[in-house]
């Protein structure tokens, strides 16, 4: 068994090591990020067998956790950890003949730091840390929206930049607010001391730890920089910053709220949160006429799906909420990464200059088809199994308050269907019919693409390969004792 | 004056954070922003100490028998308080960077003036 803490020591080591690499060659930089996360993936993978009977805690300089740096490698974590690697593992490969222009070291640095500090935000077990890390991966990501140092990125750049670094501190207040009462950072220690304090004192850096977060995974009053940075960064940033980023956002909101807070009487208020971001999300999809716009404002709706899902409270909620982050985060990848070269051979992002797509480039559209049909939840892709399971999670609650939520839930899947099968009908119905030249997205494109296709058809089809570790996560942010007692004996 | 002398370094550092978000909020140049967010650090940073501040209190040196144990300062504070600096000279030094770049682009560091993209 491989230790946990090599998934952040492995590819931190290898992005300082790039500036070395470049002094022997430049043209081996760019295979630096695909050994990284295939080194994480493996990692990933061969852990989720151990982490399923028990959660990994590793602890750092030798102290017993509530004295030391702890990382808690559960279900959850692993499963994020796999996340984010596959997505890198792909988004790099893509990179590798998409980013030839900008500064190619500079960028690939920032892309494996962005990355890492998701990992180590999935991993940590104690709230500085969790900082920390978030720190590292809103800093990279600011920079990255802006490396390809056009005016639309540089001032998109400057948005995230305030709004981000509020959020931060905010946080950090949150941090110390806690530290003061409970003289400790550790999650788990923090967690099993919560029924001592009064819950008026602990409001207040509750609601500034929704609050920080909250700018990170786009809820939505906060979510004011998310259109603007997706939409201006180049494709690859685009996939990982939608597709990685504001989900681990999201996670961190749930391990807040669920295992350290241990908030059940905040879940409806996350869930109401939720359905006005995903509302509020779709229908700004809907009025974009710029492909990479509209894609951004449906990653804001989906975050707010998530949000619902996770807000149901109850065991099929959660493991749909995960599901969810699963399939989106897979779609979403898949959407930014097959418009990016649509965008690059249409030389525009207006909607309208994609007619005919369909004919020029059959395979990228094939794949952005597939994605956009996972992404409304069409069977037999993995979008499909998501959503049911969120949908059947609201109706079991029984509640008249969440059925009403989840008509909201389907008549906003209707709006999401209307502007991408508008999408889908530009691509393949519009413009001439005529032969024209077919110059498809080189294959260091389409072969990350297609390995996505793959996998979102194959969960789609059989999602039993990734229920089990969906559930043993949902039970883990739900079972807060279990949780406690594996960190602190 | 007791309720003062005890709480002072917490109404200075909720005044810090609040002055610099309220400049955040208000002011229309991208460097008094930036500014603005330098303070707000600044006050939670001065939070953090605040917390952990214990008056007339010794380092947690358990090797030399001369120093009492009854006020030893929990030193975690400061090290937190060491990182946040560093995260926020980071965060500083990317800001002006991207101020340098974005009067390159536009002219102006007028944030109301620079609307490309909306909603």
């Amino acid at each position: 068994m491989v230790n946990p803490v090599f998934l952040i020591i492995a590819p931190l080591s290898l992005a300082f090591a790039i500036p070395l690499f470049g002094i022997i060659s430049k043209k081996i930089i760019k295979f630096i990020p695909p050994i990284a996360f295939g080194f994480n993936l493996i990692v990933s993978l061969a852990l989720i067998p151990h982490v399923l009977r028990n959660p990994i805690i590793v602890s750092i300089g030798g102290w017993s956790p509530p004295f030391c740096i702890n990382l808690v490698a559960g279900p959850v974590g692993i499963l994020f950890s796999a996340i984010i690697a596959l997505g890198g593992l792909l988004v790099s490969v893509y990179a590798m003949d998409y980013m030839e222009k900008v500064a190619i070291e500079k960028y690939h640095i920032l892309y494996i730091l962005l990355l890492t500090g998701a990992t180590g935000v999935v991993l940590t077990g104690d709230i500085f840390n969790l900082f920390v890390f978030f720190e590292i991966l809103c800093i990279s990501s600011y920079a990255l929206v802006a490396c390809s140092g056009n005016k639309q990125g540089i001032e998109s750049a400057v948005k995230y930049l305030i709004q981000g670094s509020v959020g931060s501190s905010l946080m950090l207040i949150a941090i110390a607010l806690l530290y003061g009462l409970f003289g400790t950072l550790n999650m788990a220690d923090i967690a099993r001391n919560i029924n001592s304090v009064s819950s008026m004192e602990l409001f207040v850096p509750l609601v500034l730890f929704i609050t920080g977060l909250g700018v990170e995974a786009a809820i939505f009053p906060l979510n004011a920089w998310l259109p603007d940075a997706h939409s201006s960064a180049p494709a690859p940033v685009s996939a990982v910053l939608s597709g990685i980023a504001i989900e681990v956002g999201i996670y961190a909101v749930a391990r807040i709220v669920f295992t350290v807070f241990g908030a059940s009487s905040i879940f409806l208020f996350l869930a109401l949160l939720g359905i006005l971001t995903l509302i509020v999300g779709e229908m700004s999809a809907f009025a974009q006429n710029n492909i990479k716009r509209m894609l951004a404002y449906s990653s804001i709706g989906q975050i707010g799906l998530i949000l619902f899902a996770l807000g149901i409270g109850t065991f099929y909620g959660v493991s749909g909420g995960l599901f969810q982050i699963v399939s989106h985060s897979l779609a979403k990848t898949l959407l930014f990464l097959a418009a990016g070269y649509m965008i690059y051979r249409a030389g525009s992002m207006e909607i309208s200059d994609f007619e005919g797509m369909g004919k020029k480039m059959p395979l990228t559209s094939l794949s952005f088809t597939i994605g956009v049909f996972s992404l409304i939840g069409l069977p037999p892709f993995a979008g499909f199994s998501s959503k049911f399971l969120i949908i059947y999670a609201g109706l079991a609650k029984q509640e008249i308050v969440f059925i009403v939520l989840i008509a909201l839930v389907l008549f906003s899947t209707v709006i999401e269907g209307a502007y991408f099968f508008k999408l889908i009908q530009v691509l393949y119905f519009k413009g001439k019919s005529e032969r024209v030249v077919v110059k498809d997205a080189p294959l260091s494109a389409l072969l990350p693409m297609f390995a996505l296709v793959a996998i979102i058809t194959l969960i789609g089809i059989y999602p039993n390969a990734v229920i089990n570790i969906l559930n043993a996560g949902a039970l883990e942010l739900l079972n807060r004792v279990d949780y406690i007692r594996s960190v602190l004996g | 004056m007791d309720f003062l002398h005890n709480y002072i370094y917490y109404f200075g550092a909720f005044g810090l954070i609040f002055i610099g978000l309220y400049i955040i909020l208000a002011k229309s140049n991208l460097i008094k922003v930036i500014i603005g967010l330098s303070i707000m650090e600044t006050g939670v940073n001065l939070l953090l100490i605040a917390i952990g501040y214990i008056k007339g209190g010794t380092a947690p040196i358990f090797s030399r028998p001369e120093i009492k144990a009854v006020n030893m300062v929990d030193p975690v504070p400061q090290a937190l308080v060491l990182t946040a600096i560093v995260i926020g000279v980071a965060v500083l030094a990317l800001a002006l960077s991207l101020a340098i770049r974005l009067y390159g682009h536009y002219g102006t560091l007028n944030l109301r003036m620079i609307r490309e993209q909306k909603w």
